[in-house]
């Protein structure tokens, strides 16, 4: 491996943004091409940074800083579109109806990035039918909430419910952050509950390989 | 016994008759007693007299001077948005990341927007009959900061520009004690300091120690001047890194979340006479069984026994929509308990 992209997986682990940023100008001038440091870099660095931030050891400040980091470098390789090529999934991100703390949304959300999936923001303080109509029109995979605040479990509970009324049954539903994460998945009636945001991209990742297996 | 001595026993490791226990019951003292959360928090007469209704009804120690969590963001200019039945949140930070930190006047809790409502809310459950211990609360210089900037402003400051960090952050500890002292001065036994922006799961832990530590141990210093009872440090999350700094930051009382589990955090406590409050998981107020419930209160007054200096809680908020008969569960299962506190 290029010593030079073990520093940028380095830099970006660090949250160093303006190192990270003149690595990868760096790299390029060198003949690199942007493929090559995503895999070679920026989904080494996601997986440095899983390791590195288990339960015990997550916190928002240094995920946020290497995540700015992330978003700087592939807005530099990709300055089109800020996304990464050749997407694993499509995956809708919101708050629902009655919360508007975004932080963990936010994080989620650079972290998939960071991963290669295509994200779709729904916002915060959103209602359910809005979740249900982007997913629908993104053809996304999975919807990821986010609550900090205990008055959303009713509403996370119709989700999935309200995707299958859409016909949108096969669509996982994540639930993650302060409030939902004391939940069980069958309390909340999701696919799945995070301890952390990593949790999360773990169990899409798992969902796409399995979905690509069977094909 | 009554509730104040309790307390104030407990916290000092000496004997009484049982474990304190003080559900964190906020705007469910509302609900339960027939009032909105709208109503709870436009009023401090209101929110005065859900308080000792509902501590009349579950027969806990301790009620609570507060509103919400958005006072002083409002105070300040900040947007708040306001929906039936839920809380108050903040929806523009009052400040920009250019803002003049060290030039901005704390506002003044007699006159500031809703911050007289809890003086107000104070001095009426000290003067109530029946002797609880009335706690009033302020939010920790760290969480303030992320709320007059915004969580992800606030931390890009911290990474980018620490000095200003700083001055930002002394502005807020500047604005809790403000705070906190004039609830003292109403009549609040202690001010606790809700500090959830501190929690290892926000912060690394040396953050929390070089940064927010020494401006929580002035704070403390501050409040035990102005008359405190004691000093109590409300973090949630996953603090067991953190949690043996407490006792020398000054604060006597410690809550810790339903995540940290007491077994393995009490020998890091030796020596440190800090009297921990919790930790009943606050969902399980919503979503669990009576039965649930009562038997984890048992659970953590068996563990606790020997040790004392524990006060039987949530591990945060009891969240509103709880169902009374967890609420009491918990109440009934602490005032039952014959095990004794040394």
């Amino acid at each position: 491996m290029d010593p030079q992209l073990d520093s940028l997986v380095d830099a970006l682990v660090d949250g160093e943004r303006e190192r990270s940023v003149e690595i990868v100008g760096e790299l390029l001038q060198g003949g690199l091409r942007p493929v090559d440091i995503i895999t070679g870099g920026v989904e080494r660095a996601m997986a440095g940074l899983d390791r590195k931030c288990t339960a015990e050891q997550f916190n928002l400040l240094e995920i946020m800083l290497a995540g700015r980091a992330v978003m700087a470098v592939i807005r530099r390789l990709f300055p089109e579109d800020a996304t990464l090529p050749d997407p694993r999934a499509r995956v809708v991100v919101a708050v629902l109806e009655g919360d508007i703390h975004d932080i963990g949304k936010a994080i989620l959300k650079i972290l998939l990035a960071g991963s290669r999936f295509r994200v779709i923001d729904c916002g915060k303080d959103v209602p359910v039918s809005a979740v249900v109509e982007a997913v629908t029109r993104s053809e996304a995979a999975a919807v990821c909430v986010s609550g900090l605040i205990s008055s959303v479990v009713p509403q996370v509970r119709t989700l999935k419910s309200a995707l299958s009324g859409a016909g949108l049954g096969d669509v996982r539903v994540l639930a993650g952050g302060a409030a939902l994460k004391q939940c069980t998945a069958a309390t909340l009636n999701v696919d799945y509950v995070g301890q952390t945001a990593f949790d999360a991209v773990s169990y899409l990742e798992s969902m796409v390989e399995a979905r690509l297996g069977r094909r | 016994m009554d509730a104040v001595e309790r307390i104030r026993r407990t916290v000092a490791f000496e004997r009484c008759d049982r474990a304190p226990v003080i559900a964190q019951v906020f705007a469910h003292a509302a609900v339960a007693t027939g009032r909105t959360i709208d109503e709870f928090v436009s009023s401090g007469a209101v929110a005065a007299a859900c308080q000792l209704e509902a501590r009349a009804r579950y027969g806990y120690d301790a009620t609570f001077a507060v509103l919400d969590l958005t006072l002083e963001a409002e105070a300040l200019g900040g947007g708040i948005r306001t929906r039936p039945g839920v809380y108050p949140a903040v929806s523009r930070p009052p400040f920009a990341r250019d803002a003049d930190f060290a030039r901005t006047p704390v506002p003044d809790p007699r006159t500031a927007g809703r911050l007289p409502m809890v003086l107000e809310m104070a001095k009426a459950l000290r003067a109530a009959p029946g002797g609880a211990f009335v706690v009033g609360l302020v939010q920790g210089p760290m969480t303030l900061a992320v709320q007059f900037l915004g969580m992800e402003e606030a931390l890009s400051l911290a990474a980018d520009d620490p000095d200003r960090f700083l001055e930002l952050l002394d502005f807020a500890a500047a604005v809790s004690e403000a705070f906190g002292v004039a609830q003292l001065a109403e009549g609040a036994h202690l001010a606790l300091v809700f500090e959830p922006a501190g929690s290892p799961e926000v912060v690394p832990p040396a953050f929390f120690r070089e940064m927010i530590g020494p401006r929580l141990e002035r704070l403390f210093t501050s409040f035990r001047r102005a008359g405190a009872l004691a000093n109590w440090l409300h973090i949630a999350g996953r603090t067991a890194p953190i949690l043996p700094l407490y006792r020398t930051l000054g604060s006597d009382i410690a809550c810790f979340d339903y995540c940290v589990e007491p077994e393995p955090l009490l020998p890091k406590l030796d020596g440190h006479r800090v009297c921990l409050a919790g930790n009943v998981r606050p969902l399980a107020f919503v979503t669990s069984t009576a039965e649930e419930i009562a038997a984890e209160t048992e659970r953590l007054l068996r563990l606790f026994e020997r040790r004392g200096g524990f006060i039987v809680s949530s591990g945060c908020e009891i969240p509103p929509e709880s169902r009374e008969a967890n609420v009491a569960a918990m109440v009934r299962t602490a005032i039952r308990w014959s095990g004794s506190q040394t």
